[in-house]
């Protein structure tokens, strides 16, 4: 009953100064917002720390399934090769310089003892150019790069079917056959940038072309895949090539042959079976130190942001604090009539520190409400998160140019408030809010009634 | 006649102001019967207040003893003079005191919480004694849309909730309007009568003082020598205007207000 008539009084009381309340609310809401945020930031860091480390052990481990398969073969580029993806065309950096060498060397190549097959590739970047606007954390900025790349490939019966040398997945139309000139097949995203189908009429570099299927795929967007002759032709480039695929007979002679291959042409970046192991583990290597340089930076977010919740605490008793005091002093009368129709002095304590408290209480609500929606704003900017934003930007770059749906862009998590920390932060507001009113409290059970009620 | 309610014994109080002492009381011994209605008359500074404040526990006297019920209060630790302020003495003061973010009916519960009382039993003790005071229709008011009258009589409606042994009033007639201060003197003229409550209140107003029982006067800190009065008899008359019981001693009628 006790309880009941001081809760009513409490809320009568901070009902009767709504401006003053309302001040108190505010200013205590941002403090508790600012609280709530910052866990509320380390645990999305910590939630997207952990979701990279997971689609990077993924991604690694389908890339080493993938090496497993190509144990016979030896990749030659113009360009450094597939295994560090860094500097694709179509990559991140766009354009780049292209070389292409003369398709006589697949014959010298061919008569290397042990190789079975060589099959050539010609990829050029189209000529037509778009732009693109990239996000990041620092801004967004405009790119110009290919439109699309063209990718000739050798059309013979016997070569498509032993090797995976097209696309696999079609979604519509057919894929390209043994001896298909005039034919292509473009990756799902283009149809929207030529506006075609499968049967229409597109123009590739001057010269028309139909699409007989399109495919699906995330490593290679935006590619035209078509006869390599029809590719040298419309690229002006007849009699070149830009990769080689070389297959030996058999997994045991790939290095020895790779090293012939690499003496042979220096200008060529040569990898085998064993060099892609090796750069996959390079790779695994240098992204494991890199999570461990974001979670060291998580680690010293954590450390930050405890000194920075102490001061929100600090501040929000504090406000507390001062208000209480305040309005000990201006209710001193009214102590004293309490005092006089014989309140004790716990009585007068405890009115005062449930004022505290339901004080507390209301601005740990508004801060909930302020942190629901400020939260991301709040975090990001207590927290230094800048070195994991863009330690784990960095990590993803080789990653999403050729697997974007592994690492995934939407990697990083929202700082948003669990039920937990709601709860949570509730009883911190009105733990700090019996704190706050604690002193003020206690001097105002100390005040003797007739001094009170002199007092004007 | 009657058992005593209260008693001091050689009641004293100094304040040292600096290095000056001030003698606010001396030897002031007084005894309340139960059912007395007295009147402490005294020139302002003559130590009216001191003295009730001090029969009131909410002060100490610098020696001397005040006997509230056979209790010896001024042997009493702060702890437990709060429960004879709430239990045992009922205070009215000059300047109301009501909660001004409470109704009529919530100050006058104030004094019930914490007793043990239900909120039902609470609220229905609340009503009576509005009733009691004639302001059933005002319960749910705040202070300051009641007149000053209608304040001091919510302020009397606490200060009897507990049932207190006394009821201590300071100049309860002081911020009143010429009329209002006789329906205020009356209203505690019937309650000393018709409830038996025992009251002792300070006024430096002949003609409320003249309402009481006994008037006893105050000069300087000590109590006048009450034969000096002549108010002592407690015999009964019959008012002439209404036709009620009154006491001898009372100048005007509590129960109509006509001058007797």
């Amino acid at each position: 009953m006790k309880a009941l008539g001081a809760l009513s009084r409490a809320l009568k009381n901070i009902s009767r100064r709504k401006v003053r309340t309302f001040l108190v609310v505010v200013a205590l809401g941002f403090s508790i917002a600012i609280m709530v945020s910052i866990p509320a930031g380390i645990m999305a860091n910590q939630e997207s720390m952990q979701r990279i480390t997971e689609n990077f052990a993924n991604t690694i481990t389908t890339m080493q399934k993938e090496i497993n398969k190509t144990a016979t073969l030896i990749e030659c580029s113009t360009t450094p090769n597939r295994g560090m993806q860094t500097f694709r065309p179509g990559g991140f950096f766009g354009g780049f310089n292209q070389t292409f060498v003369d398709e006589t060397i697949m014959d010298e190549i061919r008569s290397i003892e042990g190789v079975k097959d060589v099959i050539p590739f010609l990829e050029k970047s189209s000529s037509e150019n778009i732009s693109e606007t990239i996000n990041t954390p620092w801004g967004s900025r405009t790119v110009y790069r290919p439109a699309y790349t063209i990718m000739g490939v050798c059309l013979n019966a016997t070569i498509i079917a032993s090797y995976p040398i097209l696309p696999t997945n079609i979604t519509t139309g057919e894929n390209l056959s043994e001896g298909d000139s005039g034919y292509i097949l473009i990756s799902s995203n283009l149809t929207s940038y030529f506006g075609v189908d499968v049967g229409d009429t597109v123009e590739i570099e001057g010269e028309p072309f139909i699409v007989k299927g399109v495919f699906e795929s995330s490593s290679q967007p935006r590619t035209v895949y078509m006869n390599i002759s029809d590719a040298q032709r419309v690229t002006g480039l007849t009699g070149k090539i830009s990769r080689l695929y070389v297959y030996v007979s058999d997994a045991s002679f790939a290095t020895q042959v790779a090293d012939v291959i690499k003496a042979m042409y220096p200008e060529l970046y040569v990898t085998s079976y064993q060099d892609r192991l090796e750069n996959l583990q390079r790779m695994q290597e240098m992204y494991t130190q890199t999570l461990s340089n974001a979670e060291s930076s998580i680690a010293q977010a954590q450390a930050t942001a405890t000194q920075v919740i102490i001061v929100a605490v600090a501040a929000a008793t504090l406000i507390v604090f001062f208000v209480m005091l305040y309005s000990v002093r201006e209710r001193t009368r009214e102590i004293g009539i309490l005092k006089a129709i014989g309140f004790s002095n716990w009585n007068v304590m405890s009115q005062f520190m449930l004022e505290g408290m339901l004080i507390g209480l209301i601005g740990g609500v508004a801060g909930v409400l302020i942190g629901s929606i400020a939260a991301p704003f709040f975090s990001s900017f207590l927290l230094p998160q800048i070195n994991l934003f863009g330690g784990a930007q960095r990590m993803q770059r080789p990653f999403q140019t050729q697997y974007p749906n592994i690492i995934g862009t939407q990697s990083y998590s929202v700082a948003t408030l669990s039920p937990q920390l709601i709860l949570a932060a509730l009883c911190a507001a009105a733990v700090l809010g019996a704190l706050g009113s604690l002193y003020p409290a206690w001097r105002a059970s100390r005040i003797s009634p007739i001094e009170a009620l002199r007092y004007e | 006649m009657s058992e005593l309610v209260l008693e001091t014994e050689k009641l004293e109080k100094i304040y040292k102001l600096g290095s000056r002492r001030i003698r606010a009381l001396s030897d002031i011994n007084l005894k309340v019967k139960k059912g007395d209605f007295i009147s402490i008359m005294g020139p302002s500074g003559s130590g009216k207040t001191t003295l009730l404040n001090i029969l009131g526990c909410l002060d100490r006297p610098t020696s001397g003893k005040v006997i509230l019920d056979n209790v010896d209060v001024t042997a009493l630790s702060e702890k437990e003079l709060y429960k004879i302020r709430r239990y045992k003495v009922g205070f009215v003061f000059q300047t109301f005191n009501l909660l001004p973010y409470l109704s009529a009916l919530e100050n006058v519960e104030l004094p019930m919480e914490g007793t043990g009382k239900s909120k039902e039993e609470m609220r229905k003790r609340a009503r009576e004694l509005l009733r009691l005071v004639g302001l059933t229709e005002r319960e749910n008011h705040k202070p300051f849309r009641l007149s000053a009258g209608e304040q001091q009589r919510v302020a009397i409606a606490r200060a009897l909730a507990n049932n207190p042994s006394i009821v201590l009033a300071d100049e309860p007639t002081g911020n009143l309007d010429a009329k209002t201060k006789y329906e205020i003197v009356r209203l505690l003229g019937r309650l000393n009568t018709e409830q038996g409550t025992t009251i002792v209140m300070v006024t430096h107003d002949g003609a409320i003082a003249s309402h009481a029982c006994r008037v006893l006067f105050l000069s300087d800190g000590k109590l006048l020598a009450k034969e000096k009065m002549g108010l002592v008899a407690k015999e009964k008359l019959v008012c002439p205007a209404c036709g009620r019981e009154v006491q001898a001693d009372h100048a005007f009628c509590p129960h109509c207000g006509k001058k007797l």
